[in-house]
């Protein structure tokens, strides 16, 4: 199977090894995996904010970068959320309206991937900890992608998986909403690392490098010990 | 009556629509999905006064079961537990068939009774809102939410369910149904047929209550502060 | 405007919001029932999805046909001895409803539960007028006692405790008892059962209004709008001119939808259905009756993509599942229609002049989309707001637009990206320590005011990746 790695602008930045894990994830179930260069952002940032116009013109790269993929695959539920985006924003851009809605159609975040298309729940991962996991709204409620990671997280034989308590409530990352409503994304983080104390988990496992970032952020600055990691990390440990 | 300033307020949303006004025409669509159909669907009336008794305890209303024979009997216990001194009634002919005239005639001496008199006008309001027990038949009962359905009439006050202390409900057997879906669908297609809905229908399931304060349940705000059933067979 | 509660500028509601320890408190533990109150009578009820559907097609459909269905319902009103007065805005309909209590020279008027008449500010206009006005629902006479705004629109009160309640009571109606609440409860009991009996007027508002019949739907668990209805011989109800079903099946439908999604209830105590005036002979229910269809704004969201928001059943789900609410509260919203709903309404009815931070003031989490029993895509409408404060409305800080700007040149140019995947940690790197940022620069100061942001990663992926391709990449 040929797939091509989105590697998300947050990936690709502050979480090489994200990308990483993906890779030697994909290529461990037997995909051949190629990463278009010309990707950048998906434009959310812009979109999210009402700037539309200026996340056309991101849109319109990946687009472009992403043409000659079978497969578009990505370790984020909230980037690839934004592909599945394009063909309603496009609607009616006879220039753009058919391949915004086949890059759409050949997106997948990467735990819905390799459930739903490659048809597996074991990677082979050796995993040992007691982890809890926060489900990314984007993920949950715009990708609709639900079972999938915890199918994969539960398959682990090291693996002692706690439910985190209000699991579904947003972390307060929401992109530009994190500066632009400091006060109030604060008080979200602020509650969200709360629940993760509660569970003693040692890790806290999510598909989302944002909310990763923004929690992990907050948790470092408490001075809590719990790992926060995404979930690639878990599915790639194999010693 | 009057209607005013119709055409141009509903020409301004025909405008706002982008289209002609529609002033006939318009049918309801078929829906794509009638999930209501399919609560509590094929049901015995057994298990639907199962499902009533249960949704009894949720909504704190006291569940009852007898027959026509035990009904006095029933009825006097629970107007002696609500401490019952006077007691309302609409003017109802179930009342006779159901030996609430007979009741009432025993207990005359102890317990101040009214029925339903609309030629003593206003006078109906003020006994209900200091009598103690107000007591009226359901009409349609809904098994799902515990629903007593009241058509309202010259015989048939608001008030009497409404302004008492306590509430009693006598459920016959056969009005019960699986949930609002019926009694709605009964109602449309009367007046599919031309006919008048009661000026006043309430749905009433159990006392009244409020959870304003701090969110917790109080029960009996406005109306009754308590409720009983009875399901007569 | 009346839709208005509040003057102080947005961000020092909010910071008086999170303050609010009570008021958080209580809010949370409020949506912690809802959460599973709701799931349990989503389970119980099976197929809830198909339920939201049936919903969405329902107000859709009446929406769409707005127009024969208000004709109809008049009609209906009108031949059951009710006399209809369309009021296409706020000015209209309250001077209607003046006229009517001047008309019976009545001194006092008693109310159930009404968000329209909040938002056009009817109680204000008829105190001013003289007529003493007295509100029935518990909440909101708690409120109408303390001169304070509903911050729910379900539960108005919320933001209240106990000790508060029975403060106002003792200060303005000489009560002496307890904070219990079934104390407090029972005082406002015997209060408002003599405002009852001794009002002239009654004004309502509405819930669904029914086109087939011309019949007035209305849901309450005190029962209260049943003793408005049914106690006072002059009657008005005011109406949304949206809050319109065709038939009593739909009726049906949407009122199951509301009180579950409203208090997690299959039905609410009272569900009171009343039609025109009283008939010959009847005793309760008035003898002369009134609706009045309010517009004031919603003619200007049909048509437009924000249509779906008039398909709102006001039952405030959005708001008992919104991460935002339950830190700020409603008053931060400077809105009677607060949480998300009221993030899309409020703009819509009063223009953005005053509301341009309310569309923002969301992560865009989705919650209330999802928790919308009638399907409103309401964080896509957060959206569609900023797009139109952006473009249309030009309202958008300039230093935000430049960075919008540069965003746009960065993505989609490619070496201008990779260029910066390069140089992101030597950029930042002033700012590191132990490859993390604990004072940022510029917006990222906003950031990690709270929390700590990570260093950009010593190589980029895309380094990698080059690397391992070169040395015969897949191991």
């Amino acid at each position: 199977m040929k797939v091509s790695l989105f590697i998300t602008c947050l990936c690709d930045i502050f979480s090489a090894n994200v990308g990483k894990d993906t890779v030697e994830i994909l290529e461990r179930v037997g995909c051949n995996v190629d990463f278009p260069e010309l990707q950048t952002c998906c434009g959310q940032p812009a979109y999210n904010s009402g700037y539309v116009k200026e996340a056309k013109q991101s849109m319109k790269q990946m687009i472009r970068a992403f043409k000659d993929s079978d497969y578009v695959v990505g370790p984020s539920g909230s980037c690839v959320g934004m592909l599945k985006e394009y063909p309603n924003l496009f609607k009616g851009d006879k220039e753009w309206e058919e391949d915004a809605k086949e890059l759409a159609d050949k997106s997948y975040e990467l735990t819905q991937f390799l459930v739903d298309v490659v048809g597996i729940v074991d990677v082979g991962s050796t995993f040992n900890g007691r982890i809890t996991y926060h489900p990314s709204c984007h993920m949950t409620r715009i990708l609709g992608v639900n079972d999938a990671p915890i199918l994969l997280l539960k398959q682990i034989e090291g693996i002692e998986f706690i439910e985190l308590p209000v699991k579904e409530d947003c972390c307060g990352f929401g992109g530009t909403f994190s500066v632009k409503n400091a006060a109030i994304s604060e008080e979200m983080v602020k509650e969200k690392s709360q629940h993760v104390t509660e569970t003693k988990a040692e890790y806290l496992v999510g598909g989302d490098m944002g909310c990763l970032m923004n929690i992990g952020g907050r948790m470092q600055r408490e001075g809590k010990k719990v790992e926060v990691v995404h979930i690639t990390e878990i599915l790639n440990t194999t010693d | 009556m009057t209607i005013q300033n119709r055409d141009q307020f509903l020409n301004r949303i025909a405008a706002s629509l982008g289209r002609p006004r529609h002033t006939d025409g318009v049918e309801r669509p078929k829906w794509s999905v009638n999930p209501q159909l399919e609560v509590l669907k094929g049901q015995t009336q057994e298990n639907l006064i199962d499902v009533l008794e249960k949704q009894c305890k949720i909504i704190h209303t006291v569940f009852k079961r007898t027959d026509k024979n035990g009904l006095e009997q029933v009825l006097k216990e629970t107007i002696k537990a609500y401490n019952g001194k006077s007691i309302i009634v609409p003017n109802d002919p179930r009342n006779e068939q159901y030996g609430l005239l007979n009741l009432f005639h025993e207990i005359e001496q102890r317990i101040e009774t009214h029925i339903w008199d609309y030629t003593k006008q206003k006078e109906n309001q003020i006994f209900a809102e200091r009598a103690d027990i107000g007591i009226t038949f359901s009409d349609i009962t809904l098994a799902e939410s515990a629903t007593v359905t009241l058509f309202h009439h010259k015989d048939h006050g608001r008030t009497i369910s409404l302004l008492p202390h306590s509430y009693i409900a006598i459920i016959p057997r056969e009005t019960i149904v699986p949930r609002m879906t019926q009694a709605t669908q009964q109602i449309h297609e009367a007046i599919a047929k031309g006919e008048d809905v009661a000026s006043c229908v309430s749905f009433i399931s159990g006392p009244s209550n409020s959870a304003d304060i701090e969110m917790n349940l109080i029960v009996g705000v406005h109306g009754p502060v308590h409720a009983t059933y009875i399901v007569v067979d | 405007m009346s839709i208005q509660i509040n003057e102080s500028p947005f961000q020092e509601r909010v910071q008086k919001g999170i303050e609010n320890d009570f008021m958080r408190q209580a809010v949370s533990s409020a949506q912690g029932r809802f959460r599973t109150g709701k799931l349990t009578q989503a389970e119980e009820l099976g197929n809830w999805e198909d339920w939201r559907q049936l919903g969405e097609e329902i107000r859709k459909h009446t929406v769409e046909n707005l127009d024969y269905y208000l004709q109809q319902l008049s009609d209906q009103v009108s031949r059951r001895g009710g006399n209809v007065f369309f009021a296409s805005t706020a000015e209209e309909a309250t001077e209607y409803i003046q006229n009517v209590i001047k008309n019976k020279e009545a001194k006092k008027v008693v109310k159930s539960k009404s968000m329209v008449t909040e938002e056009i500010g009817l109680n204000h206009a008829l105190e001013l007028g003289g007529v003493e006005v007295v509100e029935s629902d518990l909440g909101e006479w708690i409120l109408q006692l303390d001169d304070d705004p509903p911050s729910h629109i379900v539960t108005p009160a919320l933001h209240k405790n106990k000790e508060q309640i029975r403060e106002t009571f003792a200060e303005k109606r000489g009560y002496t008892n307890s904070d219990k609440p079934e104390e407090l409860a029972s005082f406002s009991r015997d209060q408002l059962r003599k405002e009852f009996l001794s009002a002239d007027v009654g004004i309502t508002g509405c819930n669904f209004a029914i086109a087939e019949s011309g019949t007035i739907t209305l849901v309450t668990n005190e029962g209260n709008a049943e003793m408005a209805t049914t106690l006072t011989d002059t009657l008005v109800t005011v109406m949304g001119m949206e809050r319109i079903v065709p038939t009593w099946e739909e009726m049906e439908i949407l009122v199951g939808l509301l009180t579950r999604s409203a208090v997690c209830q299959k039905l609410t105590s009272y569900i009171t259905a009343y039609t025109g005036s009283r008939l010959e002979d009847e005793i309760d229910g008035p003898d002369d009756y009134h609706l009045v269809i309010v517009d004031n704004g919603r003619s200007k969201i049909l048509g437009t993509e924000f249509q779906a928001a008039l398909h709102c059943i006001r039952c405030a789900a959005c708001i008992n599942v919104c991460p935002v609410y339950r830190h700020i509260g409603g008053h931060a919203h400077n809105s009677i229609y607060p949480g998300p709903i009221g993030a899309v309404l409020t703009p819509l009815l009063d223009g953005y002049q005053d509301h341009t931070e309310l569309p923002y003031a969301s992560s865009l989490c989705g919650a209330c989309t999802e928790a919308c029993p009638v399907k409103i895509p309401l964080h896509d409408m957060l959206i569609k707001h900023r797009q139109i404060i952006v473009e249309k409305e030009n309202k958008a800080p300039t230093a935000e637009k430049m960075m919008m700007k540069g965003f746009a040149k960065w993505s989609s140019s490619p070496a201008a990206y990779i260029l910066s995947t390069k140089m992101a940690r030597l950029a930042l790197k002033a700012w590191t320590k132990d490859d993390t940022i604990e004072n940022g620069p510029g917006p990222l100061k906003n950031w990690t005011n709270s929390r700590n942001f990570p260093a950009p990663s010593k190589q980029s992926f895309r380094a990698w990746y080059k690397e391992r391709e070169k040395s015969g990449g897949a191991s």
